[in-house]
Parts: C-alpha cells; structure tokens; sequence
C-alpha cells in the first residue's frame, strides 16, 4: 500500500465517492462501513405505493409476524396470519398463572404463580438500543419500567474461583479492589520511573492524578487500601455506634488474580447490555397482546402449515387446525414465514434443493430458564440486592436474576437459571421437578434457606418447545456466508423474515427489523 | 485422640477419590441420558417432525467418521458436542447408540473421534461457562 492510499481519511474517501458518485454511492459506502442510517433503525420504512387487491399471508404470529402484519396492513394490503398456537407471541411468552407449556417429550406445566407474579421465560429485557422494539412499546402505550440490568451489589459466586472459591462476593468489591490494586501497580511502575520512554514527565504527573482517584490511592505512598465504594464492614450510621462504621479490607490482588475474576465483565458490560435496560410491567407478552388487539380477526390461531406450494400466480398453504384436525387451504399472493428455521426445515415445500439447504444449515441454540416463587424476598431483605444478576460459574446455572418489580413486596419469583448450549441440553433431561431439585441445591449454596423459601417453578426447555425447537438461530461464519444471503433473498412468492435474518438473533428487535426490511423487499416484488 | 481421626480422614479421602474416578469414566448410556435422550428420547425413537429417530439411523450406523463428524460439528439443530464432550466420551456415546434399540453397528473408538477432530480441525473440548445473552 503507497503512503497515499494510507493516509487517505474516511471522510477524504466519503468526500470523493459522492463527488464521483453521488449521494446514492456515499450512502451505500457508509452503509458498507456500519456508520450510516441504515445501522439506525428506530421506525419502520416510510413506502410508497399501495399494496390494495394484493393479499399477503403472514407466517407465524411472533413478534416479526405481528409487526409485518401491522404494518403491510396499513399499506393497503390484505393479511392473513395462520398461528398454530393458540395465542400470539411466539417465543416471546410471559408465564403467570393459568398458563401451561407441555414439551416435545416432557410433561405439561402449569405455571401456579401467585397474583400478579410472572417469568418471561423468552425474552426478558429491551435495551435502548433496540428503538424498533421501542417504537412500538411507545406506539402502543405499552407501559414499561427500568429492568435492572446491572448491579454491582449482587452475588459473584465462583466455584472454580482459586483463593476465592465459594465465597459471596459483591461485584463491587472485585471491581473496586481490582481497579485499586492496578491502578497502584500502573502508579508505582511511574513513579519508579519506568515510563520515562512512553509517556512526558507532565503526561506522567497527569497520569498519576488520574490513578490516585481512579484508584482511591493513598496520596503520599500510592497504596490501595481499600475504598468505601466496595461497601464497609460495619455501615456508618448514628451516634457512636455504629457511629463511623468500620472500613472494609479489600481482596488481596493474588487473590483476585488467581480466582481469575475478568469473566465478571463477559456478563453485561457489553453492547446492548448497558444501562437503561426496559422491561414491560407485568410481562413481555404485553407486546404480541398490544399487536394482535390491533390485528383482531386478521389472525387465524391453531392453524399448523402443513405445506407451502407456489407458482407463477401464487401461493398455496395447506393448513390443519391444530384444536379440531381438519384440513384447508389458503391461498394469497405473497407468503412471509416468520416460522422458526428450525421448525420451517420439517414443513412440506417446494423450495429448491438450494433454499432447503440454506434453510438447514443454521443451527439453533438450545436454551433454559426456570422461574422460581420464593416466599419471601429473602435477597432484599437479608442481602439487600434489588433486581440485577447473580453471576456463577455453577454449572447449567449461569446467573441466578432477581425481579426488577414488586420492590419490598412479601414474595417474588426470580429466574433460578439460564442456561444454553450443552448445559441447556442437560437439564433438558431432567423432569419439571428435578429441574427445580437441580435449581435449589445450586441456589442455596449461595442463599442460605432459597430451599426453605420455595413455592412453586416454571421451566421452559425451548429447544423442546414444539412450533419454536430453539431459543434462536446460532449462526457460524460458513452458514452466514453461504445462507444468509439466500435466506434474505427468498424465493419467487415467498420471503422470510425474523430474528434469524438479521444479526440481532434473539432479540425482539432483529425480529421487528427484519419484517421490516423484508416487507420493504415483498412490496418492491409486489410492486414490480 | 489426634491419630484415628487423621486416619479416618485419610481413609474418608481415599474412599471419595476413587469414587470419584469412578465417576469419571465415562459410560455411553449415562452420558445419552444426559446429553441426547432430551431431543431424541431415551428409546431413541425421537420426536417426529422435530427430532430424528436414531433407530436405524444410517448417519449413527454409518461410517465411523460421518457418525463423529455429526457430533463434533452439529448438524441442522443439533449443536456441536465438541465443546463439551472429549474424544473417549464421544466413542462412548456413539458405539451406545450403534449398539442399542436394535442397531447393530460396530463400536467407535476414542482414536477415531480424535483422527476426525484432527481432520476438520475442531478444538479440544473447552468446558468454561460464564455468559448472560439476550
């Protein structure tokens, strides 16, 4: 590469390319590059035209079903959604009482939650990030409060954790002793003199101001000795006892070290995990509710497709009613299966060789969650942790999530586990009540009585879970290559769209804009 | 007073060592119990239209490096075991299917698996977890 080449500036080459180009061109190398509007979806696309004396059937009534159907309906198109379930949502379902879940192989649950108390055992949170989940939360004044996301007053419990193995550790303690014993190593090494070649003498005495507060360090020998962030031994109060309080020691650095606690931050420190997380009060499923009283009879509920056939003028789909047996047929212009990957593989259709390949090629991911009625919200009264995760490395636990609603209130469920893969698939083994067996023992080697305090359990095994058989697609480098662009393409009448289009893959928002790039697709198509 | 007790410790972690090694070695149907029966059922008839059946299945009764390769790499919904399972686990879970349910193939031995894993160049297992998505 020549000199001038490498200096050439984003902005130089963006200068140039619409120069020689035009907006279109400038707009797609942003595009290209990830920094244009197209990485900004917060609504969806604005189209011209009419869809009037066209009829489009929608494919399954999640959430990129139920935002398809919405929004080519206000195009002037005529839907029909076929739902073999008898409820909208999908994968995205809220668990309270009267509701039921039987697994491919398993035995029916009932959930038997108290009043008011609930799982999302799918989807369970919306980042800020995801505006196109947003826009219809706001759309439909579906009400939501603050999920907490992040909290570094709850648990940290390591198994495998060296020196501090089976220890209830608060994040803020690791975080706050980490932070002080590098910052007084990153100190010490500059006023040893060993940066002189990196860094200017004034860079150097700015550096270590930064690190005496970054660090809490001790302003004369540059010691971590601890900071009152990472909480105190004996909180202070009134009078004199407790009066001051008692500092609190910090975890020795080797310690620290050897229970190699940087995993803390594979958790929720990355995007879109951050601060503000949403959920909606009362239950996700207050987004498909909100939709499909907008699409009332629009949806046709316990209708399996059976079969998918097209020609040059449409397509057909046989349909059995899941509830009474009987066969039909429906026909319509334009098809968008939202259905599963994993679930459309083992539908009759005319796909070529091609497309039923691509179709095959994406694995999905086995997952697990299990709610837990506890009695008393011993974690708030005893431990004083209000919402957040208690992250562990006990095996097919993962975290252990306390309910960011119903604060001070006398019980609550928590989500007992979250597991995916391999472990996701040896739980899966376990009957409903072994997995609850499996969820207290891990539980209450953390919290002393989360046995005693148990109620009732919910499980959801989604790779069992018949109509979704996977939590979301799990996409690998030669699948995104090779099937991905098929896959978006879609053959003659019949498109897809959902999580699994997009590179949001189990989000409710890779779900809603994928619909929405690909309703754009069907009426460009339907338009021509 | 001292000695019996360290005596009887010392028999107490003798007894749980070898307990334990004896639950380490792995054994193919308690690792199909664990690992496959959730999807493909414990008679291994599975699940019609969402889990194949493994009776008479001709990838699990076929050549030994089609069967392996299944596992070590996944295949439609299935996830890899790679992660997971090492070679000597995933023989045992293969030469127990080929061998159960009226299949009647030859067992797999640990040094295949590890020839295959070699040749699709698919790491060893890894058995970390830590995670929080979606």
């Amino acid at each position: 590469m020549n000199r001038s080449t490498a200096s050439l500036t984003r902005r130089d080459f963006l200068y140039r390319a619409a120069a020689v180009g035009g907006s279109a061109l400038l707009l797609n190398t942003m595009n290209a590059w990830g920094m244009g509007i197209a990485s900004k979806v917060t609504a969806p696309p604005a189209l011209s035209g009419s869809g009037k004396g066209k009829k489009v059937v929608v494919l399954g009534a999640g959430v990129a079903g139920l935002s398809a159907a919405f929004e080519l309906r206000k195009l002037g198109y005529e839907v029909q959604v076929l739902e073999a379930r008898s409820y909208a949502g999908g994968r995205c379902q809220t668990a309270r009482k009267g509701f039921s879940l039987q697994e491919l192989g398993g035995e029916a649950q009932h959930c038997r939650f108290d009043h008011s108390h609930y799982i999302n055992h799918g989807p369970w949170r919306i980042p800020l990030d995801h505006q196109s989940t947003l826009y219809y939360t706001r759309l439909f004044d579906v009400p939501l409060e603050v999920m907490v996301n992040e909290n570094d007053h709850a648990f940290v419990y390591l198994e495998d954790g060296g020196p501090l193995s089976k220890q209830r550790l608060r994040g803020a303690q690791i975080k706050a002793d980490m932070r002080g014993h590098v910052a007084e190593l990153l100190a010490k090494t500059v006023q040893g003199r060993q940066l002189d070649a990196r860094l200017s003498a004034d860079d150097q005495m700015l550096l270590l101001d930064y690190l005496r507060r970054e660090g809490a360090l001790e302003s004369g020998d540059l010691a971590y000795k601890g900071r009152n962030g990472r909480g105190y031994a004996v909180n202070p109060g009134a009078g004199l006892a407790p009066g001051a309080g008692t500092p609190s020691d910090p975890l020795a650095f080797h310690d620290l070290l050897a229970a190699r606690v940087g995993k803390v931050y594979s958790a929720v420190q990355d995007f879109p995990m951050h601060a503000t997380m949403f959920q909606p009060v009362g239950g996700m499923d207050a987004i498909p509710r909100a939709f499909a009283k907008r699409l009332g009879g629009a949806i046709r509920y316990n209708a399996e497709v059976q079969r998918i056939r097209q020609d040059a003028g449409k397509v057909t789909l046989d349909v059995r009613d899941a509830v009474s047996g009987k066969l039909s047929s429906v026909q319509a212009d334009y098809c968008l299966c939202t259905v599963p990957l994993s679930v459309l593989r083992m539908i009759d259709t005319d796909f070529s060789d091609g497309m039923k390949a691509a179709i095959k090629a994406v694995p999905y991911a086995p997952v697990g969650k299990i709610g837990l009625q506890m009695k008393r919200r011993f974690w708030e009264e005893d431990d004083h942790i209000y919402g957040g995760h208690v992250l562990t490395d006990l095996k097919g636990i993962n975290t252990i999530s306390l309910p960011s609603s119903g604060w001070q209130q006398k019980k609550g469920v928590l989500l007992g586990y979250y597991n995916y893969s391999l472990d996701a698939i040896e739980v899966s083994a376990l009957t409903p009540q072994e997995r609850i067996e499996f969820a207290l023992a891990a539980g209450e080697k953390i919290f002393p009585g989360y046995r005693s305090h148990y109620e009732s359990a919910f499980s959801v095994a989604w790779h069992r879970v018949k109509y979704s058989l996977g939590g979301w697609a799990e996409w690998n480098d030669a699948a995104r290559q090779n099937a991905y662009p098929k896959l978006l393409e879609g053959e003659g009448r019949v498109l897809l769209a959902g999580e699994h289009l997009s590179y949001l893959t189990g989000w409710q928002a890779g779900a809603i804009e994928s619909s929405w790039q690909q309703i754009e697709r069907l009426h460009r198509r339907a338009s021509a | 007073m001292k000695q019996p007790l360290y005596l009887l410790a010392g028999a107490l972690a003798f007894f749980c060592h070898a307990q334990a090694l004896a639950q380490s070695k792995p054994d193919g149907k308690s690792l199909f119990a664990k690992n496959c029966a959730a999807c493909h059922q414990a008679d291994g008839r599975g699940i019609p239209g969402a889990f194949p059946a493994l009776v008479a299945s001709p990838v699990v009764t076929g050549a030994p490096p089609d069967a392996a390769e299944v596992l070590l790499k996944g295949r439609g919904g299935m996830p890899a075991f790679s992660g997971s399972l090492d070679d000597v686990e995933i023989a045992e879970v293969l030469t127990y299917a080929r061998a159960s349910w009226g299949n009647r193939a030859a067992p797999i031995s640990g040094a295949e698996i590890e020839a295959r894993r070699t040749a699709l160049g698919v790491a060893p297992p890894n058995r970390s977890r830590f995670g929080n998505k979606h």
